[in-house]
């Protein structure tokens, strides 16, 4: 199973969701969607606008594959150790307020995270072939204890 | 929450099907730009900080850390923000005006550095 998820934030998605939408067919390969604010309405995929915490994490653990914007959405499938397919939301389509997503998909692709795609034109293929195995997300313990730091030198002072 | 074992803790953000389950927690307005719910939002964060007397405001954003820090500031209340991790080195704007009153500001990408002053500090990222 597929999950596609475009989070809390309050514009649409709709180039994401209408391409899965079409690809969802043809993919031989169940996709589920939680599709945030906006008006489209899938017909070939299974969705919902939102869901709690829990959901969320429920639907990422049982997918395959997440396919996100390169956000926070990132976090929860991390956290279920399924691997991370990102979209950058751009601002020439009204997705977001600047192009900050393209700039970190770029550099968490660099970094091995994830696995960016910048067409969406490309998701069929990328969603056909790609080996998961070549990147790995793992938690970086260095600013939670760098927070640790602060908040004792806060509480002592 | 790992950071802030052994503390309390509550939560100010803003209402959606994730932040309703929260425990502790203050959900007001999406703010966004609109300037008459800024206004709200500051007479909401005033009563919360009045009743909950926090002694640290940690904060990623977004702007709903801009009331939150002015009035710390005015309460001397110690404040932390951490730019967000989705900006490599495109500073929010929240950032940008919450950096005067912050007491540890925090970026997670190094090349963000060159785009505050001296107080801005790399210590790590969450992923």
């Amino acid at each position: 199973m597929i999950f596609v998820t475009v989070g809390m934030h309050t514009k649409a998605f709709d180039r994401l969701l209408k391409k899965m939408d079409e690809i969802a067919g043809t993919l031989g390969e169940e996709v589920v969607m939680q599709i945030g604010h906006t008006t489209f309405r899938p017909q070939n995929t299974k969705w919902f606008d939102f869901t709690d915490e829990a959901g969320i994490k429920e639907w990422c653990r049982k997918a395959r594959v997440v396919v996100t914007q390169p956000a926070m959405s990132i976090l929860d499938s991390q956290e279920q150790g399924t691997p991370v397919i990102v979209v950058p939301r751009l601002k020439k389509y009204n997705e977001v307020i600047d192009d900050h997503q393209l700039d970190f998909a770029k550099h968490l692709e660099r970094e091995g995270k994830v696995i960016a795609v910048y067409d969406v034109d490309k998701l069929e293929e990328v969603l056909r072939k790609i080996d998961f195995k070549s990147v790995k997300l793992v938690r970086d313990k260095r600013l939670v204890n760098a927070l640790n730091k602060h908040i004792e030198l806060i509480d002592r002072g | 929450m790992e950071a802030f074992e052994g503390h309390q803790t509550f939560f100010i953000t803003y209402d959606s099907a994730r932040t309703r389950g929260l425990e502790h927690k203050y959900l007001l307005r999406n703010i966004g730009t609109n300037p008459l719910v800024m206004a709200q939002a500051f007479l909401s964060m005033l009563r919360i900080l009045i009743k909950e007397k926090p002694k640290l405001i940690v904060s990623t954003g977004s702007e709903i850390a801009i009331p939150a820090f002015y009035i710390a500031k005015l309460f001397r209340i110690k404040t932390i923000f951490i730019e967000s991790w989705t900006r490599v080195d495109r500073p929010t704007g929240t950032g940008k005006i919450v950096y005067f009153v912050s007491d540890v500001f925090l970026v997670q990408w190094e090349q963000m550095l060159s785009r505050y002053g001296k107080k801005a500090r790399y210590e790590g990222a969450i992923l």
